[in-house]
């Protein structure tokens, strides 16, 4: 295994919904200590490449079994072009017709698997290639940061996290408003956000994610999958999401988070939205780092209780019922509103019906 | 030197004569089964006749003797009018009923113009968007004749909606329409992902169809339970079993809510299971789930009609089983995933393509499939004699055996508040990848075998031929959608989606309103993006 874990962006792109393998290759990734980001289903080429660049992944993997394979890689490539991360190779998996491999290969895929292939050959293959991956020389990132190339800032972010030792160089300050968001599993953080995120995009706000995600104690890979949460939208250069994994340290923010928005800060964003775990530790990092911290809640979770003995209840600083849609939520919110008090925010949210997110935004706004 | 003097050709290194033991078969260590491992079983209780409740020999008396399985080849690709050809192919070499298989975007509830459709339309099916397209697709066909499966589930309302309205069109009787749709959108929350709604308005729409065939399409399969997408994904026999049977407890659960009677539900009910490579658990899988739905709706729903009891099913073999590797050894597992759909006892039965891990089959693939079956039903006599394997210690073992395991897996579901609370809890999507992890695991240690694969490999021979759906395709099909779109009756269409939005918001039965808007040349991607307003779409979950 390498010192680092290598990144690795999994992706299926188009409408093909086949995601046996990729799903094994991604358990299987974790499982050799490797950070996994899978985008999910339904993605655009774009979109892809998109989050390819702002996760600065060492490899992307494509899946396809639609045999749309002749349409949709030349648009992947096309797009790594212009996001200007052809250093990052591209590989591609699942039903590709032998005939199709030689036009692949001079398209610039660097390498094929069919159903076939080994996890070890592919997990051998990945590694060559994210080992020969290129970040750029230090010097050179801070460079490309400073004239605001978020390639730069992107590459930058993983030399902070993977270096112990800077050049005593640091990033302009910067005045982002610092949102920590936290809940228990299953109460739609991710796609909460992604609502928020683009409600403050469309009042010309620069929204900036930062998604931790648990490392496994055991081989210390990741599975970092909130982002595919968040890719409802069109890719927009000033959403930048960033996915990390919270390293071995239990219930930790990850490696170097308060560098990681500082840098972010500094890059010009007004925004910032940390999306934690929601257990333990975490939340009181959280707090240091976040002017704010928000709670997330689902009607008749039993969560009001459970975090009122876990304290979190008085960690947060303002309050989301979330899935208000579902039945039993003004019960849940009379409830909430007796353990929250007067004096924090609460607010009623469905994200399946955008409902409610314009106020919290209203509230973000103001707090600039 | 071989046994007769001839020298063996092939693989030439040494290859290991023992086999290793499946953990799940003997583990006692006795490479055998006799009475002492049956002790509570009592063939009265637990077998009867066939066509005896509970089923478990079969629903029929006779079986094949009097009626063969119905041989359905699954087909569809390009344009409607390529499948409308393709159709009359299998009709005229003998198969007795259409399956149409649709494309992805069409699947997805999407125009072929969609962004997302790019490079999609007619590589996986057929592309269907709008009444023009089922009519092309169905053109010189009796629809009174003939009996059609549909495959589709997330947008299977509206595909319905057309087939009527092209019945209408032919005079054909509604209560004449005989055919199946898949319409299963359980089991695109746990394995296919081919959903679109959240998972209580989708449910709701499955039961409006099932409403809606009671009253009027009397003969028509309103909805095909389906284990096939669950176990392709990862699962294993037993779970593939449990979950299609908790998915097909939830159906009946949701109809009786809206108060419908059990019994006119049950009966339009039908299965559709996989059937893979480990011959006697296959076997076992059928006859256990025959077994547990005539329990299940006896005794758990009251239904009073014995054939409300019956489980029918259809099977289709593994796809995932196949290998691109020596293509040619598919026909072999294939034949054998065959033999034990009907040594199961399956009402009907899709044999898969040898070409079919490389692309959609050939022309040639899809007849030996078919001939496969043809070999079977007249050459071997297995159609003789009901549920010949039925007393045998070891299937009435296994058949217990993985029984018990759907039983307890029906214990989780239920201690979860049912299967929609465990689709929010991810349980499904969890247990089919940790599966199908596991799986992959053996394959890579070489605990389990694929020939050809991870045994026996050989340096990959020359590609066979496969069917090239062409880019032609897909510019033409949007040409005339674009066409369609122009030229319409822009009032009529307009008035018949607003209808669509108020029923779907009125919660009011959808498919008048979507035969209407059929009528009134709406597409697919446009009644889902309406019904998408009042409904909301989902993003799968927690688990992924």
């Amino acid at each position: 295994m390498s010192k680092q874990p290598y990144r690795i962006l999994l992706a299926k792109i188009g409408l093909d919904g086949h995601d046996r393998g990729v799903k094994v290759l991604a358990r299987s990734f974790r499982d050799a200590g490797h950070d996994v980001i899978y985008t999910g289903l339904w993605q655009t080429a774009q979109a892809t490449m998109c989050a390819a660049m702002q996760e600065d992944v060492d490899v992307v993997g494509v899946s396809l079994l639609s045999a749309a394979h002749m349409t949709i890689m030349p648009e992947v490539l096309k797009w790594r072009k212009q996001y200007g991360i052809e250093h990052v190779p591209v590989v591609l998996g699942g039903i590709i017709p032998v005939q199709d491999y030689d036009a692949m290969r001079k398209m610039g895929v660097a390498a094929l698997f069919n159903p076939g292939s080994s996890i070890e050959e592919i997990l051998k293959e990945f590694s060559r290639l994210a080992a020969e991956a290129s970040h750029g020389t230090l010097e050179e990132v801070q460079a490309g940061y400073t004239t605001g190339d978020q390639v730069a800032l992107a590459k930058l972010i993983t030399h902070i996290q993977r270096d112990t030792d800077g050049n005593g160089w640091a990033p302009p300050a910067g005045d982002a408003l610092v949102l920590g968001i936290t809940g228990s599993p299953g109460v739609g953080k991710s796609s909460f956000i992604d609502k928020l995120g683009r409600e403050l995009r469309s009042r010309n706000l620069r929204v900036a994610v930062v998604a931790v995600d648990p490392s496994s104690p055991l081989t210390g890979g990741a599975l970092l999958g909130d982002r595919l949460r968040m890719m409802s939208g069109s890719p927009d250069e000033n959403f930048f999401i960033r996915s990390l994994s919270s390293g071995t340290v239990l219930g930790g923010l990850g490696p170097k988070a308060k560098e990681v928005v500082s840098l972010l800060s500094g890059f010009g964003f007004d925004i910032i939205l940390l999306e934690t775990v929601g257990a333990g530790q975490s939340d009181v990092a959280v707090r240091e780092l976040a002017r704010h911290t928000l709670l997330l809640l689902m009607p008749d979770s039993g969560d009001s209780i459970q975090f009122s003995k876990a304290g979190l209840m008085e960690i947060a600083t303002c309050f989301v019922l979330n899935k208000c849609d579902l039945e039993g939520a003004d019960r849940t919110l009379a409830h909430l509103a007796t353990a929250v008090g007067g004096d924090r925010p609460l607010w009623k949210v469905s994200t399946l019906h955008n409902e409610g997110i314009d106020k919290v935004a209203d509230w973000v706004v103001a707090q600039r | 030197m071989g046994a007769h003097g001839v020298k063996p050709t092939g693989q030439t290194a040494a290859v290991a004569t023992t086999m290793p033991v499946t953990p799940d078969r003997g583990e006692d260590g006795k490479p055998f089964v006799g009475p002492e491992d049956l002790k509570d079983f009592d063939p009265a209780v637990s077998l009867a006749q066939p066509s005896e409740y509970p089923f478990t020999r079969g629903i029929h008396r006779e079986m094949y003797r009097k009626r063969l399985w119905t041989m359905r080849q699954f087909a569809g690709f390009g344009s409607a009018q390529q499948t409308n050809e393709r159709f009359k192919y299998l009709l005229a070499h003998g198969q007795t009923g259409l399956s149409t298989a649709f494309d992805l975007p069409t699947l997805m509830g999407r125009d072929s113009d969609d962004l997302l459709s790019l490079g999609e339309v007619g590589r996986c099916g057929v592309a269907i968007s709008s009444l023009d397209d089922m009519r092309r697709l169905f053109d010189g066909i009796d629809l009174g004749q003939v009996s059609t499966s549909m495959t589709i589930n997330a947008p299977a309302a509206i595909l319905l909606a057309f087939y009527i309205a092209v019945a209408k069109e032919q005079g054909v009787p509604l209560d004449q329409l005989r055919g199946t749709l898949q319409n299963d959108i359980l089991k695109e929350f746990h394995s296919q992902n081919e959903y679109v709604f959240p998972p209580p308005p989708s449910v709701r729409l499955v039961i409006d169809t099932i409403e809606y065939g009671t009253q009027c399409t009397p003969q028509w399969n309103t909805v095909s339970i389906s284990g096939y997408h669950i176990r392709e994904a990862g699962a294993t026999a037993a779970q593939e079993l449990a979950f299609t049977l908790a998915d097909g407890m939830a159906y009946v659960e949701e109809s009786i809510k809206r108060g419908l009677d059990v019994d006119a539900v049950a009966k339009r009910l039908s299965f559709f299971f996989d059937v893979h490579n480990d011959f006697f658990e296959e076997i076992a899988k059928f006859r256990a789930a025959r077994r547990i739905w005539a329990k299940v709706m006896r005794h758990k729903y009251k239904a009073k009609n014995e054939r409300s009891w019956w489980l029918r099913t259809h099977a289709q073999t593994a796809g995932v089983s196949l290998t691109e590797q020596q293509p040619m050894n598919n026909v072999v597992r294939v034949a054998y995933q065959a033999l034990a759909a009907v040594l199961g006892g399956t009402q009907s039965l899709h044999t898969n393509s040898y070409d079919e891990t490389l692309a959609l089959p050939s022309e040639n693939a899809v007849k030996v499939a078919l001939r496969t079956q043809q070999v079977l039903a007249y050459e071997t006599n297995v159609t003789q004699i009901v549920d010949p394997l039925g007393g045998s210690y070891f299937i009435e073992k296994l058949t217990d055996e993985i029984e018990a395991k759907a039983e307890a897996i029906f214990k989780e579901i239920d201690a979860m508040g049912g299967v929609l609370p465990a689709i929010d809890r991810g349980y499904f999507r969890r247990a089919i990848a940790e599966s199908a992890l596991q799986q992959a695991r053996e394959y890579e240690s070489g605990q389990a075998i694929m020939v050809g694969v991870n045994k026996f490999r050989e340096e990959q021979g020359k590609p066979i031929e496969i069917l090239q759906v062409d880019q032609a395709t897909e510019d033409e099909q949007v040409a005339r959608l674009k066409e369609l779109k122009k030229n319409r009756d822009a009032a009529r269409h307009k008035a018949a989606l607003e209808k669509v939005r108020q029923s779907a918001g009125d919660g009011e039965n959808m498919m008048p309103s979507l035969i209407e808007a059929a009528e009134a040349d709406a597409t697919v991607g446009e009644m889902m993006a309406t019904m998408q307003t009042v409904f909301g779409s989902y993003d799968g979950g927690p688990e992924w």
